[in-house]
């Protein structure tokens, strides 16, 4: 029996016994061949249940819409389950209201090749789950062209880094998909939207896209767990994976911390250790 | 342009209310000498120092940024600073990884007592920043 099989038979046993409202998975893909997020509340709407490399979404995004709705299972890859801890971590959900269906992944293939942010995946396996659908898959190499793509970026003068960042978010719109998508952007009133008073301005503007674009990347210190969906979501292609990608490693180098990977380490930038290193202050 | 010589830069700083402050207002009272070039925002702790308010500084025109703090273990509330290192030291790699030259943005700890540290630190700082020159990359100009 393959893991689709398998899933679509433990989603209907649950929704059957009631033990859950609903399971959020994935549909079979549509014509651009990435697959629809599919919300089954019935036994029968549960035949249609897929995994596969067509699955794009970061499913804990829906998890908080329907929150009070029940208990909910849902199928959690290793970027929605750690999107999962972290909001758990935080208080937005209850671990009783969850059913976790783990199931390993084997990356989002998009226009015919691995995603950015699953090439240099770490966690392809869910770290936290109730049930594991299938085996767990064994982390793939990361890419060496976008660790050496980071590493020549680094190694550019600043003031070469400020050129190439300004050309590249001098194409954004501000349409903020890439919060929108992002699991664990939940303020209800994001910074950039705030108006008394208003925080940063509205127009196209270096400037203010540029301080969007660091802050956002601030806000998720600790907390992104790289699922590449903000990336996957850009209208003008940005590669955001390039910022999440440098501030995950910031945390981990100097925290000591991985998003998402323990429920009982508190989020990186809530903590502290008396003796963090401070080489930065005078 | 302001010519590189009589460039007087603009210094936003935030100063923790029990320490840093206190610092300066000691320097001041000791009658210390130091650049006018620093404009002082009062704030309770260091760990209220949001990095927007570091990058809105730099968006409205200043030419650098100094955020000072009570030495680790000081904190009138106990842990506000050792919160504050964690969220600094993320915004400083930041900041550098997008080209923002280093000794734009300052960070320091002084204490009440260190009157003399005080001037000295902002001699400092408005050295480093003449040095990088006027502030041009995060600075909003109007259309």
């Amino acid at each position: 029996m393959d893991r689709s099989e398998k899933l679509r038979q433990r989603a209907r046993e649950l929704l059957e016994k009631k033990e859950v409202v609903m399971v959020i998975g994935f549909g079979p893909p549509s014509d651009s061949g990435i697959s629809p997020v599919l919300f089954a509340t019935t036994p029968e709407e549960a035949e249609n249940l897929t995994a596969s490399t067509s699955c794009a979404q970061n499913l804990a995004n829906y998890l908080l819409k329907v929150r009070d709705r029940g208990r909910v299972a849902v199928v959690a890859r290793g970027c929605d389950a750690r999107s999962i801890t972290v909001l758990l971590q935080e208080n937005q959900l209850k671990r009783e209201n969850l059913h976790i269906l783990g199931i390993g992944c084997e990356g989002v293939i998009e226009n015919g090749r691995k995603s950015t942010a699953c090439a240099v995946c770490r966690h392809p396996n869910p770290t936290i789950y109730d049930e594991l659908i299938g085996e767990p898959v064994p982390a793939p190499e990361p890419d060496p062209e976008i660790l050496k793509a980071d590493q020549e970026f680094e190694q550019l003068s600043p003031d070469e880094r400020w050129e190439r960042l300004s050309a590249e978010l001098d194409r954004c719109i501000r349409c903020y998909a890439c919060r929108q998508v992002c699991p664990n952007c939940y303020c209800p009133v994001c910074f950039v939207d705030a108006s008394m008073p208003q925080l940063l301005g509205r127009t196209h503007n270096l400037s203010d896209n540029m301080v969007y674009h660091i802050i956002r990347a601030l806000h998720m210190a600790g907390r992104c767990v790289e699922c590449g969906a903000c990336h996957r979501a850009c209208p003008v292609g940005i590669d955001l994976m390039r910022f999440n990608r440098r501030v995950a490693k910031t945390v981990r180098e100097r925290f000591g911390c991985d998003a998402g990977t323990d429920l009982n380490q508190a989020p990186a930038l809530t903590g502290f250790k008396p003796d963090d290193p401070q080489e930065f202050i005078q | 342009m302001p010519d590189a010589e009589n460039f007087e830069p603009k210094i936003v700083a935030f100063l923790c209310n029990w320490c840093s402050y206190a610092g300066a207002d000691l320097a001041g009272i000791s009658r210390l000498h130091y650049p006018p070039s620093i404009r002082v925002i009062r704030v309770p702790c260091s760990g209220r120092v949001d990095p927007f308010f570091i990058l809105q500084a730099l968006q409205q025109g200043a030419d650098g940024v100094l955020v000072s703090g009570c030495h680790p273990g000081d904190c009138h509330y106990l842990t506000g600073n050792f919160v504050a290192r964690r969220r600094f030291a993320v915004l400083n790699d930041l900041l550098q990884f997008c080209g923002i030259e280093p000794g734009r943005v300052t960070f320091a700890w002084v204490s009440a007592s260190e009157g003399e540290r005080f001037a000295k630190l902002v001699t400092e700082v408005t050295e480093k920043v003449k040095k990088l020159g006027p502030n041009r990359k995060l600075k909003k100009e109007l259309p």
